[in-house]
């Protein structure tokens, strides 16, 4: 039986892996954000054409497995590119590419919030299109969409832990090597579980913050 | 051109939503100065007809002119064209996230290219002359009254200087207790010589306002002519029946 002692050697080095998960995190939403939005408003504003091309990928993005998108880019879409992706960059892909999918949703239905009116108002005063949305629509959906933003910031941290499969030093990662070599599990298993819990409550409690900050007074979006 | 004093011409649009014709066959003039009140039931076109005018809609077929440039011509650059068309939306459409201020200002910023100096200078003018009062200028739309709501869209409009006013049922989304001082802006400010076409239900102020009033009905215009004959002795039993019935709905238009 390992001591107590020996655990708490580990970790410094278990809790190194926020940085991996954190890092994973913040690239996917990231670039989850920069994929998410205009594909919302390709599919809002686009032709028919534009529309099925992004309800393509959303169903794909939403309909395929994370495990599953991880093993076929790692082993399958990179090296057929020819490209010779890190675990860590390519979990990064994976995981934003899928969130642009569900961003892209999150956006949708802020931009169906605000209305068409808006929009007709804008043009009625010699806007056009590409004004309307830069003026009137986004600055609005940036606000609208961040207690649904919010959630998905959980929902893709707690995914990040499955980027253990391709080896990536996240927490889960560390966690499972400090198992296997002390043979216990019950405490490595549990100082995962409960960090990320810890950062999924921190998050969600800044981007509230932010949203009772930039929320647009006297109207009433409620939190969920 | 010679038709100088023709400020807005629509000459036989056509809008059809699937087998429905929303507007079908209908032509008008609006000359400088003039104020024109377009009536009829629910589901007349009247709304359709108005958001054509600067293409918000577009027209399946038909041909419309702002003073002399076809603005249904597919070269006609029609944000230009816009910006002299003042439109009033029934439900105000102001911008949400701006405060009031800058629901009048970003018209002049954003598409006049004005300084911010001078926008402010413009917007406080067209504010004060609404009448809204400067407490309220820093509040967000949400945060006002829907009469200031109104005023707020109204001021907007004119910010740009447009050469015509479109008002699309200006006070139907108004509690009643607002109806009355927005009639009375709309009244002013086509007194003063604003070129106006309006869409409403209020006998009264159309009767008040109104050089000639069309009578719209199925699409068409099925009458028209100034408010003391259409009024008096309309001339299609469609037409005094609207008339009997907004009587019996808004009173006899005091």
């Amino acid at each position: 039986m390992t001591s107590l002692a020996t655990l708490l050697q580990y970790i410094p080095y278990m809790l190194e892996g926020l940085i991996w998960t954190f890092t994973l995190v913040s690239g996917g939403l990231l670039l989850g954000f920069t994929i998410g939005l205009p594909l919302a408003l390709a599919e809002v504003y686009g032709g028919e054409y534009t529309r099925t091309l992004v309800k393509c990928y959303i169903w794909f993005f939403r309909g395929v497995p994370l495990l599953v998108l991880l093993f076929l880019f790692y082993w399958g879409v990179f090296p057929s590119l020819g490209l010779k992706l890190a675990p860590l960059s390519t979990s990064i892909i994976v995981l934003g590419l899928r969130s642009g999918a569900y961003q892209s949703e999150i956006f949708r239905s802020a931009i169906q919030a605000i209305g068409e009116g808006q929009i007709l108002a804008a043009e009625a005063l010699g806007m056009n299109r590409l004004q309307a949305i830069l003026y009137i629509v986004i600055p609005q959906i940036l606000r609208i969409a961040i207690p649904a933003w919010s959630n998905e910031y959980a929902i893709i941290l707690k995914d990040s832990a499955i980027c253990f499969t391709l080896g990536v030093a996240e927490i889960l990662t560390r966690a499972r090597y400090v198992v296997i070599t002390t043979g216990v599990a019950l405490i490595p298993y549990l100082i995962a579980g409960v960090s990320l819990m810890i950062l999924t409550y921190f998050g969600v409690k800044v981007l509230d913050r932010i949203y009772s900050r930039v929320k647009i007074p006297g109207l009433g979006v409620s939190l969920p | 051109m010679k038709n100088s004093d023709i400020v807005l011409r629509a000459v036989d649009l056509y809008k059809s939503y699937g087998t429905v014709k929303a507007i079908d066959g209908v032509s008008l003039e609006v000359t400088r100065g003039e104020t024109k009140v377009i009536v009829g039931p629910n589901g007349a076109g009247k709304s359709t007809l108005l958001k054509c005018l600067n293409l918000l809609i577009k027209p399946d077929k038909g041909r419309i002119w702002l003073e002399d440039v076809e603005i249904t011509n597919s070269k006609t650059d029609i944000c230009k064209i816009r910006q002299k068309i003042g439109f009033v939306f029934q439900e105000f459409n102001l911008f949400n996230h701006l405060i009031v201020l800058d629901n009048v200002m970003i018209g002049l910023t954003k598409v006049k290219k004005l300084s911010k100096e001078e926008a402010f200078k413009r917007a406080q003018e067209v504010l004060e002359l609404v009448g809204v009062e400067r407490s309220l200028w820093k509040r967000y739309p949400a945060q006002i009254s829907g009469g200031q709501k109104q005023r707020v869209a109204i001021a907007r409009a004119l910010a740009m200087d447009p050469i015509i006013m479109l008002y699309d049922e200006p006070t139907s989304a108004l509690d009643p207790q607002f109806v009355g001082e927005i009639l009375e802006i709309i009244k002013m400010l086509s007194r003063n010589g604003l070129t106006s076409l309006i869409v409403t239900h209020e006998m009264g102020f159309a009767r008040e306002v109104a050089d000639e009033i069309l009578f719209m009905y199925r699409g068409r215009i099925l009458e028209k002519g100034p408010p003391t004959q259409i009024l008096a002795r309309p001339k299609y039993e469609a037409t005094k029946r609207f008339f009997k019935e907004i009587n019996r709905l808004y009173g006899a238009g005091g």
